[in-house]
């Protein structure tokens, strides 16, 4: 019997939205490093 | 009954100390507030954290609290895809749109109002661009500001047993109040209140909820055996249904609430930050609002919530002091708010600065304007309360109308504006009508492809017409290429 969230149903929780915040982490990095750096 | 009493005593005592705090934001606003540019834009001049929560807050209104929860809490984890084709949307939105308009809105004539941006990139001597685009604000607005005051309506009334009628004078009185006084500075510094206290709300109560339960393995077990479709976010949902949630996201390019924000930052330099908070601010919003709706299915069994958006507040009642529950009931008080006074101060300028300064007095005075700014978020927010007396069901319903109507009506034309050079005023206006009556007549109609949510149908053909009849008339000038060159050139510089 299922306990957890289902193998895809984890997958699509904690993929997209999580890399949407590290891409927007990694442009804000990018864009002061090209503004100090 | 002393107990309740006193329990209730405490809910409304933090209640007014967050009501009365609203207003005093609202008078610090009104005093550096002296033009009509100060009042609906702030005077461009809003730093990368103010506009990041203030766009979170005026985007996601009660139902990031109140529905989403409570969607999870009846259906189930395949609610996910609305939260995954939002957080899409707004990323996109903050990466491709936000620089790129703050730039061209201050290039086109220093444009503080998107109606205004329209007829100014647009070089439209007719007018129809700005008259057309703030009859849509007016009227989407007019009803949707109207939707949320039910919500605050509804949402006292069953928390303490207040008079509907009441409830909804105190709110509205409120947020008249301050937005009146301070306008944008005013919308925006409370929404970053009204931000953090909806961020530490959401994760608080999933938190507190879930170790409640005896952890995460124990909630999941538990849910598992009152309702196991809850576990999988494909159960009970065809790829067309998991499409149509999706298509929420396509909403935010084009609501003018949204947009706001990103023409009123201190400079387009502080866009990459503002994204960064922006984002996180909303995925753990939204998985907050996820979890306490997935352990709302554990805490209250099978037995069930006659009305699921209440598992968030049955929740704050069942788990946390009445002091602590005050604030966190306040922060879904907050969640509503934020949207309804950014709602209602687009609408203000959409007469304000759209009709009466444009065609009755180009020359007034400053203090003249403001004035008559405070003057249209009265009758606009009066109106709008009196809409919320009468509620049916259909007053609710025209939520997710006015976001596809504002999606596919103005999303197109504004994403193609700051990227496309051959664009010109005949394709926004075919842009504009073609979105707008889409979404209108898909709305009506049923069965099939009309099952789908409008937006997409709607967004869809509003980009094919932008295209189309772009060929249509005069190209774009001299002048407006010269235009778009330069913003593209500092675009490029960074």
């Amino acid at each position: 019997m299922q306990e957890t969230l289902t193998t895809a149903t984890w997958f699509w929780l904690l993929v997209p939205m999580p890399l949407l915040v590290l891409l927007s982490l990694f442009s804000l990095l990018r864009h002061s490093l090209r503004r100090h750096g | 009954m002393t107990g309740s009493v006193e329990i209730n005593f405490a809910l409304l005592a933090t209640l007014i100390v967050y009501l009365i705090l609203m207003i005093l934001v609202g008078l610090l606003a009104y005093r550096v507030t002296s033009n009509l540019s100060d009042y609906i834009l702030g005077g461009r001049r809003l730093g990368a954290g103010t506009a990041a929560l203030s766009a979170g807050a005026s985007d996601m209104s009660g139902w990031l609290l109140l529905g989403l929860p409570g969607a999870v809490y009846a259906a189930g984890m395949n609610q996910l895809w609305i939260a995954v084709g939002l957080t899409i949307g707004a990323y996109l939105n903050w990466q491709f749109v936000a620089e790129r308009l703050r730039r061209f809105t201050a290039a086109a004539r220093d444009s503080i109002t998107i109606p205004a941006y329209f007829e100014n990139r647009f070089r439209d001597d007719t007018s129809a661009l700005r008259v057309v685009s703030a009859l849509v604000i007016l009227v989407f607005f007019t009803f949707y500001t109207s939707a949320g005051l039910v919500a605050a309506g509804t949402l006292f009334e069953g928390t303490f047993g207040i008079d509907y009628e009441l409830a909804l004078a105190i709110g509205a009185a409120v947020i008249l109040v301050y937005t009146l006084l301070g306008g944008f500075l005013a919308v925006s510094w409370t929404d970053f209140i009204q931000g953090i206290l909806m961020f530490v709300a959401l994760v608080l109560v999933p938190v507190i909820t879930i170790m409640n339960l005896g952890g995460w393995t124990e909630t999941s077990q538990m849910v598992a055996q009152i309702n196991p479709g809850a576990l999988d976010a494909f159960h009970d949902i065809t790829l067309f249904g998991i499409i149509s949630l999706m298509a929420w996201g396509l909403g935010y390019f084009g609501q003018p609430h949204v947009l706001a924000r990103f023409m009123a930052i201190r400079s387009p330099g502080d866009i990459p930050l503002a994204r960064f908070i922006g984002i996180t601010w909303m995925v753990v919003a939204l998985f907050g609002a996820m979890l306490t709706g997935f352990a709302g299915i554990a805490y209250f069994g099978e037995s069930g919530l006659a009305n699921p958006e209440t598992v968030f507040i049955l929740l704050i009642q069942a788990l946390f002091n009445p002091w602590v529950a005050g604030c966190l009931i306040a922060a879904v008080l907050a969640a509503i708010m934020s949207t309804i006074d950014s709602q209602l101060l687009v609408s203000s300028s959409a007469l304000s600065e759209d009709f009466y300064k444009r065609f009755f007095r180009p020359g007034a005075s400053d203090t003249e304007l403001v004035w008559i700014g405070r003057g249209t978020v009265l009758g606009i927010g009066v109106l709008a309360t009196l809409l919320a007396l009468n509620p049916d069901a259909a007053v609710l319903d025209l939520v997710s109308y006015a976001w596809a109507g504002f999606g596919a009506a103005f999303g197109p034309v504004i994403i193609l504006s700051v990227f496309w050079r051959g664009m010109n005023r005949n394709g926004a206006l075919a842009g504009i009508v073609t979105g707008a009556l889409t979404v209108l007549i898909w709305e009506r109609y049923e069965g099939g492809l009309f099952d789908m949510y409008e937006i997409l149908p709607g967004f869809i053909l509003a980009t094919l017409a932008i295209f189309l009849f772009s060929r249509v008339g005069k190209g774009p000038t001299e002048d407006m290429k010269r235009e778009f060159d330069e913003v593209q050139r500092a675009q490029r510089e960074g």
